[in-house]
């Protein structure tokens, strides 16, 4: 489903990606973890072309994401997004948020994008905050929000840039409870985060990254049971004393 | 001193007797008004194509729109004034300087170099308040209109302007009161507007006092329309649970 080879990228001298590589499978779920500034992030954004790259080739659903060819817009709108700080469009209400992209990207008619979105907002326990605006939700809330609003498009695959770092310890289990069910369903997701309890959860792999570079890619019993670089040693002993 | 307080000139007949002193200030007015607002129409359209060039990512086109900007916020406006008036018209290629010349009325040439003038000076400003908008929006905003697959285009029609808009409007008020005082400059080339025809109640009737305190009430009366106005408009776009909002 998400293929990624080779991949480097630089702002200038400084080198953000060296050389990752890695596959995601149709229905796999893929935990991105690493210490702050490994990449991370930058990496996930590769994949649908909000960050270029300079070398190697991404490709999601047999599309090349660098192919300057490609019909970016329309690619995206296949692959769901979910940002660190929500990004939910905050003149809008809830159900437009839910519907705008749905209305002007995939052309559908203004009631069955509603029926869509409101039935996705019910899925996510949020029904009642229908004709809210973003601004009168709380964080884990508004991250409810954002993933239904991923959803509607019906994508094929789900990327989460940090969905929890963002919120109340008290809101992220129920942002993670959201994210465990659509992957128990099959959903295709790479996901940065450093839930460690999500990853053990649900996911098949585990990308650990550390300096812009893929340290390891492993299962996930491997990972946690033993990991083989050093590094990832160390960034597991710090995160899970506690 | 020996001023003679005489308000009922405005009452009066002018030289010609067709008319009252007041009746010329009104038309002054009305000139100062349609004047502001064609301008501001055009420098809000103007600008605000400019502001959004400006945050383009192509390298070019923000270039052009920053050239834009500093040419027209970094010159006078009394010269930008005279360059519409006196020097374009000579240097308009395929007779387009001469048909503005010989074509149009006196008083036409006069409204339009001076509308033009007041449109360019007020859009490099606009122009500047809506870059700072869209820059003062949070990154993620851009990335998740994009990544839900709307073009760049459609990102800022529905994700970035919307709220852009609505963080400058107390700016774009600045800016929406400035252009009706700078009309004032327009009596410099003859123009009949406001304080022009002030001036020539002064001249007309040796009462300065009572003329240019008319004139004064009136860019005032102006004004505070203005500002009510742009206070409805701040208090209907008002996001509910953001920035003040309820």
């Amino acid at each position: 489903m998400i293929s990624i080879q080779n991949v480097s990228k630089h702002y200038g001298a400084f080198q953000v990606l060296t050389d990752c590589s890695t596959e995601v499978k149709k229905g796999e779920v893929i935990v991105v973890c690493g210490p702050s500034g490994s990449g991370k992030s930058t990496l996930i954004k590769c994949v649908n072309g909000l960050e270029p790259f300079q070398s190697g080739t991404i490709s999601v659903d047999g599309i090349s994401v660098g192919d300057p060819k490609t019909d970016l817009p329309r690619l995206r709108s296949r692959v769901g997004m979910v940002f660190q700080h929500f990004e939910l469009f905050p003149h809008m209400s809830i159900t437009d948020n839910l519907t705008i992209a749905q209305i002007k990207v995939l052309g559908r008619g203004r009631d069955a994008a509603t029926d869509k979105g409101l039935k996705l907002l019910d899925r996510v326990g949020l029904k009642a905050h229908a004709d809210k605006f973003p601004g009168q939700l709380s964080g884990g809330q508004q991250q409810r929000v954002a993933i239904a609003r991923a959803l509607a498009m019906d994508p094929i695959c789900m990327l989460f840039d940090e969905p929890t770092s963002a919120l109340d310890p008290e809101m992220i289990n129920e942002v993670l409870d959201v994210m465990v069910e659509l992957a128990h369903e099959g959903m295709t997701m790479m996901c940065v985060t450093h839930e460690m309890g999500f990853a053990k959860k649900v996911a098949n792999r585990i990308l650990f990254m550390d300096k812009g570079q893929i340290v390891e890619d492993d299962d996930k019993d491997s990972f946690f049971g033993n990991p083989r670089s050093e590094r990832a040693r160390q960034f597991l002993a710090k995160i899970l004393t506690h | 001193m020996g001023y003679q307080w005489n308000w009922s000139i405005f009452g009066s007949p002018v030289p010609t007797g067709e008319t009252t002193y007041l009746a010329w200030l009104l038309s002054g007015l009305q000139t100062t008004i349609v004047l502001s607002l064609s301008a501001w129409l055009v420098a809000l359209a103007l600008g605000s194509l400019v502001g959004v060039l400006r945050t383009a990512p192509s390298k070019a086109l923000s270039g052009l729109a920053a050239a834009y900007v500093e040419i027209f916020r970094n010159t006078p406006l009394l010269v930008q004034l005279f360059s519409w008036y006196f020097v374009l018209p000579e240097i308009l290629p395929f007779g387009l300087g001469d048909a503005f010349k010989q074509q149009l009325s006196p008083l036409t040439q006069q409204f339009l170099a001076a509308m033009l003038c007041l449109a360019f000076f007020t859009s490099a400003r606009v122009a500047e308040q809506v870059r700072a908008g869209i820059g003062a929006l949070p990154r993620g905003q851009k990335a998740a209109g994009l990544a839900l697959g709307f073009t760049l285009p459609q990102t800022y029609r529905h994700v970035l302007l919307p709220m852009a808009f609505r963080l400058i409007v107390p700016p774009l008020t600045s800016e929406f009161l400035n252009i009706f005082k700078n009309s004032a400059v327009c009596s410099t080339i003859g123009l009949l507007e406001l304080a022009a025809q002030g001036r020539q109640l002064v001249d007309y009737t040796a009462q300065p006092y009572e003329s240019f305190i008319a004139v004064t009430l009136l860019y005032l009366a102006i004004n505070v329309v203005v500002m009510g106005l742009m206070r409805i408009v701040e208090a209907r776009t008002r996001v509910p649970g953001y920035l003040g909002g309820k």
